[in-house]
């Protein structure tokens, strides 16, 4: 087990300790730098926060995701809002949707939904901005965080559910 | 305003083929719009009763009828709201019937000819992947 120290205090920390403290919490909105885990994109600051039980102005964005990478979580940096919208401009061609760049590498709102199958999602651009179990609970984290979606659906969870073909 | 169709992972892998859709925001949920597939054969525009308290709209004393939808029997309650849709640069509002079923099978909502197409003129480009939308005041 990783040990690290951290604003002064030394913690002992293993990626499935951090997985464990993250079930049932979402991921607030990602700003610029993120790391995922269980296949969300989280800000390293909330992670840390989480874990350590330190409060967010203890360390910086920097000191959580070196200490989250050590653990063998990605890190990457957001592409920006005029970067998602150019994308998407220029990705309006038959495939549909646009690129984005988590781990350094494009990805589409496809591949950045797959995690999401069966739960509702509210996205911007190709960005999943909050994904949860209810429109309720997607709502009001978009009220919770001042932020603005897109749009918002649930992720089928079946191939009839979108084909209009009747349920089994 | 243009909107390129949407494209969906598969739960089954892969992806599903790109959909034309509108996202369609609710008085009351600007901050949630919802999307919804662009439905021509449809009469009406329906979404998830789920929706409606979200909004604030009130729905007891609406006018409600029974109707299947891909082939399960629903209820829908029929509230005339203000309805908005933007590309990020136009927007455009306008009050419609729509109504909120419950269940509601479908991860979308429908856009169909009361609600949605009465107010538009629509091309769909589907070799091209995207529609666009013209507001008719």
């Amino acid at each position: 087990m990783p040990a690290m120290t951290v604003s002064g205090h030394r913690y002992e920390l293993d990626r499935h300790g951090v997985q464990a403290v993250l079930e049932g919490v979402l991921p607030e909105p990602i700003h610029e730098h993120f790391v995922v885990i269980n296949g969300r994109r989280w800000p390293p600051k909330q992670v840390l926060a989480l874990v350590t039980g330190l409060d967010r102005a203890d360390f910086t964005t920097h000191q959580a995701r070196r200490a989250l990478t050590r653990l063998g979580f990605p890190a990457a940096r957001a592409a920006s809002s005029r970067e998602h919208r150019m994308r998407a401009v220029q990705a309006a061609g038959p495939s549909g949707s646009a690129a984005g760049e988590p781990d350094g590498e494009p990805q589409t709102l496809v591949e950045a939904l797959r995690p999401f199958i069966g739960l509702w999602v509210a996205v911007r651009g190709d960005e999943v901005l909050v994904a949860a179990p209810s429109p309720k609970d997607v709502v009001a984290w978009l009220a919770q965080h001042g932020q603005r979606a897109q749009s918002m659906f649930r992720v089928p969870d079946s191939d009839q559910a979108i084909t209009g073909a009747a349920p089994q | 305003m243009r909107f390129p169709f949407r494209a969906l992972p598969a739960a089954s892998g892969g992806e599903l083929t790109p959909r034309p859709v509108v996202d369609i925001a609710l008085e009351g949920l600007l901050a949630a719009p919802m999307e919804c597939l662009l439905d021509t054969g449809a009469l009406r525009t329906r979404m998830s009763a789920e929706l409606a308290p979200l909004a604030g709209i009130e729905l007891d004393d609406a006018p409600a009828e029974e109707f299947f939808v891909a082939g399960l029997k629903t209820a829908g309650a029929l509230a005339r709201v203000n309805l908005t849709v933007t590309d990020g640069t136009e927007e455009f509002s306008w009050d419609a019937p729509v109504w909120f079923c419950d269940p509601w099978p479908h991860p979308f909502g429908l856009a169909g000819l009361e609600g949605f197409l009465h107010h538009f003129v629509v091309t769909i480009r589907a070799h091209d992947g995207y529609l666009d939308i013209e507001p008719q005041p």
